[in-house]
């Protein structure tokens, strides 16, 4: 080979991996980066959008959310939304996991309770949303079938009353998001050597002692990295809050989607939401460089 | 430590399929018994139904003189080795070894120094702080029999702990296995389907084919005392060649060979003369077998033979040969590789041996090391 030749091989293989990266790059390019970079840009803009020639605002935007006391309460509520979420789809999901994996469980019960664990995951959203707002009607089968066996007195407006709101949707939330966890933990026992357990059985170890010792080690990384998903996607969800209670009553379920969402299109005020949206990315990217930087640890 | 008695012990599971028949076994106080079988004889189910991991379905288990049938496997007072080790990947080489300490919720300077006494007498002191992932297949190895010897059993439950080693590396830790065993002086009962394991490790042996007992005996009587065609099969390597033949006055017919006895080889098989003009099986080692053409075949009685091909292991050569015989299959599911498609017997020739492949040679045979069986029976007459 000559040297003119070697060096056209070089810069081939050089560029090679580029080309084939290039098609995906340019698709993430248009529709991520593009409306990111023009959201950020619209959070420094007085009237952005409404207006052809929006002129600098600074920081004023952001001066105003973080003077406004409802995205105080929205990020409080966010994050009690969301921790309790991930808190408890975790908790849910590894019962359900270990039930689903014990041979003491009569295999057809097994697969018939598999089906119905998983069941919350087919719906989506919006069937999930109007789902609980069925059962939880000061008229459903929830109230009702609480007032027979005596827990409450009287008739709870759940999605209505401000003192019950946010706990309802971060109840439907968690019913509806805990399926993940159970699928992936039991795909990580199932990938538990039953040496592990047998071994530990001739040690003498008891049943908690065993889950303490062998399960949840051997699990740690899946309950790590679907966690820190879990909370990057539960920080943002939206639509199920939206249509069960709108982020009402009186704020009470405001969340930063919901809150965002009405500054945007309610009173059009697109250069606040623009400033709110940047401060739910900054959150998210903090998370997902958190997540990102435990999967290299890994 | 402790005697370990078995006594009618059977396991059959669900689908009726019949995993152990009727074993009755004793393992003396401080003996290394071996478990040996081809894959699926059943000899890691009776390991596990001594642990306590499988249930027994009939029969008494006697650990030290106590019932254990309906004892779980922590009451045992045994530890196990398992093929896998079984070591934590989580937990360092200390937490390893100590964990059956720490489940104990013994204090952290007993535990200490109980681990640090094993990591001595294992060479595992330097180790102490890694995980098992940064350790070679012989290190984890040791850890495994660490994790067992911390508890002082009463008997030590091995079950196939060599096999994910690489060949040089297991010779090594069956020497190291086999002194420790001594040192400690525990009972050991050691399950290997890999009869060179068998047959140097243990003071004695059990056969089992098909969940059914063969034979229990000392590696030495084994090998030249086999009680029927499986064990003869079974035990030595490359297998015993087994050939079916009539029994004609003094002499084995079959075919074009013709094989002379001694009287005293009717001395000392009584039963040998009443299959006078029947069909016999006779069976020898492909070490009683030798080229003609050197010294040491000299003084034999020879037989024709067609060399197929030549296995040249450097300190011998393995032959296959054809012979004008019908080959008998000892049941033995491994012995099928021993031979090839042309061939029906295999020879172990010295080295100096200069047959070729295809060459018809005359086979010297020694007629004191026959073994015969009863064609119907299997069993060794």
């Amino acid at each position: 080979m000559t040297r003119q030749k070697r060096s056209h091989h070089k810069l081939k293989r050089a560029v090679a991996p580029y080309l084939y990266l290039s098609p995906s790059l340019l698709i993430i390019g248009l529709l991520m980066l593009l409306p990111m970079v023009t959201v950020i840009g619209y959070s420094f803009q007085n009237s952005a959008v409404l207006r052809r020639d929006p002129s600098f605002a600074g920081l004023k935007h952001y001066q105003a959310i973080f003077d406004d006391p409802v995205f105080w309460a929205s990020l409080w509520h966010t994050l009690y939304f969301t921790c309790m979420s991930v808190i408890f789809h975790m908790t849910i999901g590894m019962a359900f996991a270990l039930m689903l994996n014990s041979d003491r469980i009569n295999p057809t019960l097994r697969n018939i309770l598999r089906v119905l664990y998983i069941l919350p995951w087919l719906f989506t959203a919006v069937i999930i949303a109007v789902i609980w707002r069925l059962l939880l009607e000061p008229n459903g089968v929830v109230n009702s079938i609480l007032m027979q066996i005596g827990i409450i007195g009287s008739k709870v407006e759940w999605f209505s009353s401000p003192e019950t709101a946010l706990h309802a949707v971060t109840f439907a939330n968690i019913w509806a998001g805990y399926p993940l966890f159970m699928v992936s933990l039991l795909a990580g026992l199932q990938g538990i050597p039953k040496d592990f357990y047998e071994a530990a059985d001739i040690d003498g170890a008891k049943a908690y002692q065993k889950l303490i010792f062998i399960t949840i080690p051997q699990l740690m990384p899946i309950i790590i990295s679907i966690s820190l998903l879990d909370f990057i996607w539960t920080m943002q969800v939206f639509p199920l809050i939206w249509i069960t209670t709108g982020g009402g009553p009186i704020y009470s379920t405001e969340v930063l989607s919901t809150y965002t969402y009405k500054l945007a299109f309610s009173s059009y005020n697109l250069s606040q939401a623009s400033a709110s949206a940047v401060v739910i990315l900054l959150i998210s990217l903090g998370l997902t460089l958190f997540y990102i930087r435990y999967q290299k640890a890994r | 430590m402790a005697e370990v008695v078995l006594e009618n012990i059977c396991k059959t599971y669900g689908n009726n399929f019949h995993a152990i028949d009727q074993l009755n076994l004793s393992v003396k106080d401080g003996e290394f018994l071996i478990l040996v079988g081809p894959s699926g004889c059943g000899k890691s189910t009776a390991l596990r139904m001594i642990a306590g991991l499988e249930d027994v379905t009939s029969g008494s288990l006697r650990i030290g003189g106590i019932d254990v049938v309906d004892m779980p496997p922590k009451d045992r007072d045994i530890a196990m080795v398992f093929q896998s080790y079984a070591l934590y990947p989580h937990m360092t080489v200390f937490e390893n070894i100590g964990f059956s300490m720490r489940l104990a919720g013994k204090p952290k300077a007993e535990r200490k120094k109980r681990v640090d006494e094993i990591a001595k007498t294992l060479q595992l002191t330097s180790l102490l702080d890694s995980k098992p992932a940064n350790l070679s297949g012989g290190q984890r190895q040791r850890v495994a029999m660490g994790r067992a010897m911390v508890r002082e059993p009463a008997a030590f439950l091995m079950d196939e702990p060599l096999s994910n080693l690489d060949a040089k590396l297991r010779v090594q830790m069956r020497a190291e296995i086999t002194s420790l065993q001594k040192q400690l002086g525990v009972t050991t009962i050691y399950v290997t389907h890999d009869q060179t394991e068998a047959m140097t490790m243990g003071d004695r042996v059990a056969v089992l084919k098909g969940g059914v007992l063969q034979q229990v005996d000392t590696p030495k009587r084994l090998y030249e005392s086999p009680v029927n065609a499986f064990v003869a099969g079974f035990i030595g390597s490359p297998s015993m060649n087994l050939f079916e033949a009539t029994l004609t006055g003094d002499e084995l017919m079959s075919g074009a060979l013709a094989i002379r006895l001694q009287d005293a080889a009717f001395v000392r098989r009584p039963g040998l003369s009443s299959y006078a003009g029947r069909k016999v099986v006779f069976g020898i080692r492909p070490e009683d077998l030798y080229d003609s053409s050197l010294e040491s075949g000299r003084k034999y009685q020879t037989i024709p033979a067609k060399v197929t091909s030549i296995e040249e292991l450097g300190s011998e050569q393995i032959v296959h040969l054809d012979i004008d015989a019908v080959r008998v299959d000892s049941g033995d599911p491994d012995a099928v590789q021993d031979f090839g498609l042309a061939s029906n017997a295999v020879a172990k020739f010295e080295p100096t041996s200069t047959v070729r492949s295809g060459s018809e040679i005359s086979l010297a045979l020694d007629d004191t090391k026959l073994h015969f069986f009863d064609p119907e029976t299997h069993l060794a007459i």
